[in-house]
């Protein structure tokens, strides 16, 4: 029942009290438990009974996900049950490779949760093997290392869909896209623009849905129109990676494979539309993105 | 045993105090004593004083209140913020004797105050607030910065 009870016996308004150096590492699982990941790590530096506790299974069970076999499965590792469970959690924070190098998933360091990105190979894009429309562009950028980028085309209509065991909770999901082409002088980034049109005649399309029957859809314009002297576009999306969110879904059964479809169209064929590099879509815990949203 | 029934708990001061069952009942090694040997005989809790078991009583004694109908969840989580409103002393005596007499509900409580107040803080804060010392070579500190270097990069 703990090493330093003699401590509580002797204290009393007269003697000395118990502090944070005298109790039992169990206890310290107990604080550990209300604290992130990475406080538990910088911790394990405060002195032995700290490093004790900031070891233990039982602390690292809880914030590992319910679904951290399937993910460990998924890395081809010779002894994983000699692996403790904070071992597990380190390997599980680096993006996993899933379905020949198109996806990838990861857990979240500061909150265990799982994140998904979906490259832009993993999708279906109307007329991508016609060299006339889209090119496939290598880019550091993109932890898939390759971009679609599309020059031109009428008939814009990307989707995709993933299946994966996601944990309960609710996930946002994003395009990441940028407007505008990037190449590499001399080791230095060169942006071009001309190809960049049609983005702010008509919105573009964006929708989820799951296989549980939710459904967002929403439209936006990727570019508007600026009220400046040169009716320049006006984006942010020019030159930057942009995440666009679609929407929210909720998991709500953990033992379950969530299926979630997505889509980005804009099939107006009065107008075509170009310049335009499509990378991936992330799924994330919408926990996650509102916290980056208040950090940025 | 009736639900009325009073269990005498012996405190390390050699003082006895009666609760009801219930109360009792609400911490886990002495509901494994009960189980034991009844309830006829004093529990003896010789590793707490009488200051904390009163006030680990009070603790049990509103939880057992709590469950009857008509309290709010909001109600039980106030009195529980206001349980706590103790110096460092009392709430580390606290954490001590409800790991001992195995209430998990009131651990977690205190251990969430004391996580509370480690977050944020650096670990040279931490060691001047809690006056806790490190007892690592600084060799023995190096490595274990470089086996958690994974949480921070």
């Amino acid at each position: 029942m703990g090493a330093n009870l003699s401590r509580v016996h002797e204290s009393n308004e007269d003697g000395p009290y118990p502090g944070l150096a005298d109790i039992p590492e169990n206890c310290i699982a107990g604080i550990f438990k209300h604290l992130s990941p990475i406080d538990i790590c910088k911790l394990a530096r405060l002195n032995r009974a700290f490093k004790g506790a900031a070891s233990c299974d039982y602390v690292w069970e809880h914030k590992l996900p319910v679904c951290y076999q399937e993910l460990l499965s998924e890395l081809a590792i010779s002894k994983p049950l000699s692996l403790s469970k904070k071992e597990i959690y380190a390997l599980l924070c680096r993006p996993i490779s899933l379905d020949n190098g198109t996806k990838e998933v990861w857990l979240d360091k500061a909150t265990g949760g799982v994140c998904l990105s979906i490259s832009a190979r993993a999708m279906a894009i109307t007329g991508i093997d016609d060299h006339r429309y889209w090119k496939w562009i290598p880019c550091d950028e993109s932890r898939f290392h390759e971009v679609a980028y599309l020059q031109q085309l009428w008939w814009f209509e990307v989707d995709g869909t993933v299946k994966f065991q996601l944990p309960a909770g609710e996930y946002s999901l994003c395009f990441r896209v940028r407007l505008g082409k990037v190449s590499r002088k001399l080791g230095c980034r060169i942006y071009s623009f001309e190809q960049i049109h049609g983005w702010d005649v008509r919105p573009v399309r964006f929708s989820l849905s799951t296989s549980d029957g939710q459904q967002v859809v929403q439209e936006c314009y990727l570019e508007k129109t600026g009220r400046i002297e040169s009716n320049v576009p006006v984006s942010y999306a020019r030159g930057n990676w942009t995440d666009i969110y679609v929407g929210e879904f909720r998991v709500k059964i953990e033992n379950k494979l969530t299926e979630v479809k997505f889509s980005m169209t804009q099939i107006d064929c009065t107008h075509s539309k170009g310049g335009i590099c499509l990378d991936s879509v992330s799924i994330i815990p919408s926990k996650l993105r509102k916290e980056a949203i208040k950090a940025f | 045993m009736a639900s009325g029934s009073k269990v005498t708990l012996k405190s390390s001061d050699d003082e006895f105090f009666d609760v009801t069952e219930a109360v009792a009942l609400e911490c886990g090694a002495i509901k494994n004593m009960i189980e034991d040997i009844g309830i006829s005989s004093p529990i003896l809790l010789p590793h707490v004083s009488r200051k904390i078991r009163s006030k680990v009583i009070q603790y049990c004694k509103y939880h057992v209140e709590s469950q009857k109908p008509g309290v709010s969840e909001d109600e039980i989580k106030s009195r529980d913020q206001e349980f706590v409103k103790v110096d460092q002393a009392m709430l580390f005596e606290l954490i001590l004797a409800a790991n001992y007499v195995n209430n998990q509900k009131l651990l977690d409580l205190t251990c969430q105050i004391v996580a509370d107040m480690i977050k944020g803080k650096t670990l040279e804060e931490i060691h001047n607030t809690f006056n806790i010392k490190n007892d690592f070579t600084p060799e023995e500190e190096e490595e274990i910065r470089h086996e958690n270097q994974w949480a921070f990069e």
